[in-house]
């Protein structure tokens, strides 16, 4: 491995280079990017001959006679080459000898664009966010990497878009996508041989969003996540919809043949008791549906309320009177005792006359 | 992905109390009314359960299109009317689109779809549109958001289909024990025992509930 910070300013890229090699240059830069946080890739850029090559002939000329700022910038990665040391004159030549390792295994720069060593030094960029700005006198590319390494690149502003300060921001939402709210801004990179207007960009953001979703849905539906291919994993899915509805009506058909009579008064009063704290134990985990908690709890609470009958008096639906039903209902309510379910009842302003309406609200805002 | 225990019990509330509204144990109506009537306000309570989405609006107007309207009036309440009310602004948008997609295909013809590209195209177009016919409200919908509403849509009936397996299990467990006590003992008592069998299938269901959440 090329000693850190020995930054041999070389000439421009020159033709034909050894891809295996600079694969390996760059892997080893980003392994290493992605042990150490901290690592300053810049300086390792400078220290791996290709960052240098990826330089025009002109501007790597420039950098050789003005070694320049000297210094490395305060944080990592930036566009231009920042050479950790001096240049010496040796560190030139040898650099130069070496100038057949040209360049970019990224592949975009074909003969004149040479990338930017920012390219480089982006995978560390996603570990310490870069804070310099862009130096003006570079342009930036639309930055095209190898698939591979689409996985580490940070999502970067092309150039008509806005500064770098974004990346880390934005890479979670350019990737993954699963988040429902939208950003302002998707900062993706275009991949190799894709075009880069804004369309097709907005079209490929589109589609990612599409495809998370139906990554997603590939989990949730059994049996979906070895299958490959939109249309068979939309097959699946409208089978086992399909499957779930005629579940529902059979369990229901099933529900209707198995009972005649069933005691729903002294159910509703067990149920309420029972998933009222159960409502409230998930409710409290839940916090940002407060409100819907309440409406259930209360709702539970009221319907507890509603439908107990003083406890010696036990209530029967039963199947030879069905009218009674309603009207039981009702008289149940007007007849009823004052007792206390839970806490929660006590948030009830209990009125048994317009305990329809209470319940409703309640709904209401739960809905 | 699981439903939350809390929508699990506001639905099993809500299906209850859609079973007491309807009399449902009523011997006078035939097995496919009490079917009927069950499926509607399991239904109608697993989208009361969920909250506002657009598969839930969808249902809810699905099932006031059809009969039962006190039925539904009963259970939501005020709800009602806002519920049930139509959302035009959606319709408009599925009317522009079709009239579009006819009018281009009139201008421009038939084009072979030699490519593989298309070919796959037009392949997830229709599963797409069989899907948009199965959730509840899909018609009006793109892409995106009807992939959406069949996630949300399809927990929601796994968990439908979840707790209806468990009432059953529940009511049939009381039922045997009301038969088997019934043979054994007789009078007053009996009624007790199945009272409070039925409290405890249903204290068992609840159990089970927090488990699985």
């Amino acid at each position: 491995m090329e000693p850190r910070g020995s930054s041999g300013v070389g000439s421009g890229n020159s033709g034909t280079y050894t891809p295996e090699i600079a694969e390996s240059l760059r892997f080893e830069e980003e392994i290493q990017s992605l042990i150490d946080p901290s690592f300053d890739a810049s300086s390792a850029a400078g220290g791996s001959f290709t960052a240098l090559l990826g330089l025009p002939a002109n501007q790597a000329v420039e950098l050789l006679h003005h070694p320049g700022p000297g210094e490395p910038p305060a944080s990592a990665a930036t566009d231009t080459l920042r050479l950790p040391f001096g240049c010496s004159s040796t560190f030139v030549e040898r650099a130069a000898r070496f100038s057949v390792f040209a360049t970019d295994d990224s592949p975009a720069s074909s003969s004149g664009g040479g990338l930017s060593p920012g390219l480089k030094a982006e995978p560390p960029d996603s570990d310490s966010p870069p804070t310099l700005p862009a130096p003006a006198g570079k342009p930036r590319r639309p930055s095209k990497r190898k698939e591979c390494e689409k996985s580490k690149a940070k999502a970067v502003a092309k150039k008509s878009k806005s500064a770098e300060e974004n990346t880390s921001a934005a890479k979670p939402a350019a990737e993954e996508n699963t988040s429902g709210d939208k950003l302002p801004y998707v900062h993706v990179r275009a991949r190799r041989g894709q075009a880069t207007d804004s369309h097709s960009l907005a079209e490929r953001a589109r589609r990612e969003k599409i495809n998370a979703r139906m990554k997603l849905l590939q989990e949730l539906v059994p049996g979906c996540s070895k299958i490959t291919g939109t249309a068979l994993v939309l097959d699946e899915i409208i089978n086992h919809v399909q499957s779930l509805q005629r579940q529902v009506e059979f369990l229901s058909m099933k529900l209707a043949a198995v009972n005649p009579r069933i005691d729903f008064s002294g159910l509703d009063h067990i149920l309420s008791a029972e998933c009222g704290p159960l409502a409230v134990a998930s409710g409290c985990g839940g916090g940002a549906s407060d409100p819907a908690m309440w409406a259930s709890d209360t709702a539970a609470s009221t319907g507890g309320i509603r439908r107990m009958p003083a406890p010696p008096q036990i209530w029967h639906l039963d199947v030879v009177h069905p009218q009674q039903s309603s009207t039981v209902w009702e008289n149940n309510g007007v007849a009823h005792p004052h007792f206390l379910l839970s806490p929660a009842t006590s948030l009830v302003g209990y009125d048994p006359a317009s305990s329809v309406p209470l319940n409703s609200n309640r709904l209401k805002t739960e809905l | 992905m699981r439903a939350s225990s809390r929508f699990k019990s506001v639905f099993l509330e809500q299906m209850l109390m859609g079973f007491q509204l309807s009399g449902f144990p009523c011997r006078t109506m035939s097995l496919p009314a009490r079917m009927h009537a069950i499926k509607l306000s399991a239904d109608v309570a697993m989208a009361v359960a969920r909250g506002s989405r657009r598969w839930t609006h969808g249902l809810i107007a699905h099932l006031s299109k059809k009969e039962d309207k006190s039925f539904l009036k009963c259970i939501l309440g005020k709800q009602y009317e806002r519920l049930t009310m139509p959302c035009y602004s959606s319709w408009k948008i599925q009317r522009c689109k079709t009239i579009l997609r006819r009018s281009f295909r009139e201008r421009f013809g038939k084009q072979k779809p030699a490519q593989a590209c298309t070919l796959a195209r037009s392949l997830v177009k229709t599963r797409a549109q069989v899907l948009k016919r199965l959730v509840p409200g899909g018609k009006a919908m793109d892409g995106y958001s009807l992939l959406d509403e069949t996630m949300d849509y399809v927990v929601c009936l796994q968990a439908q289909v979840d707790l209806m397996r468990h009432l059953l299990g529940a009511f049939e467990a009381s039922k045997l024990r009301a038969q088997t006590k019934g043979t054994s003992s007789q009078g007053r008592k009996s009624i007790k025992d199945e009272t409070d069998g039925n409290k405890k299938d249903l204290i068992e269901l609840c159990m089970h509930l927090s488990d699985n959440a």
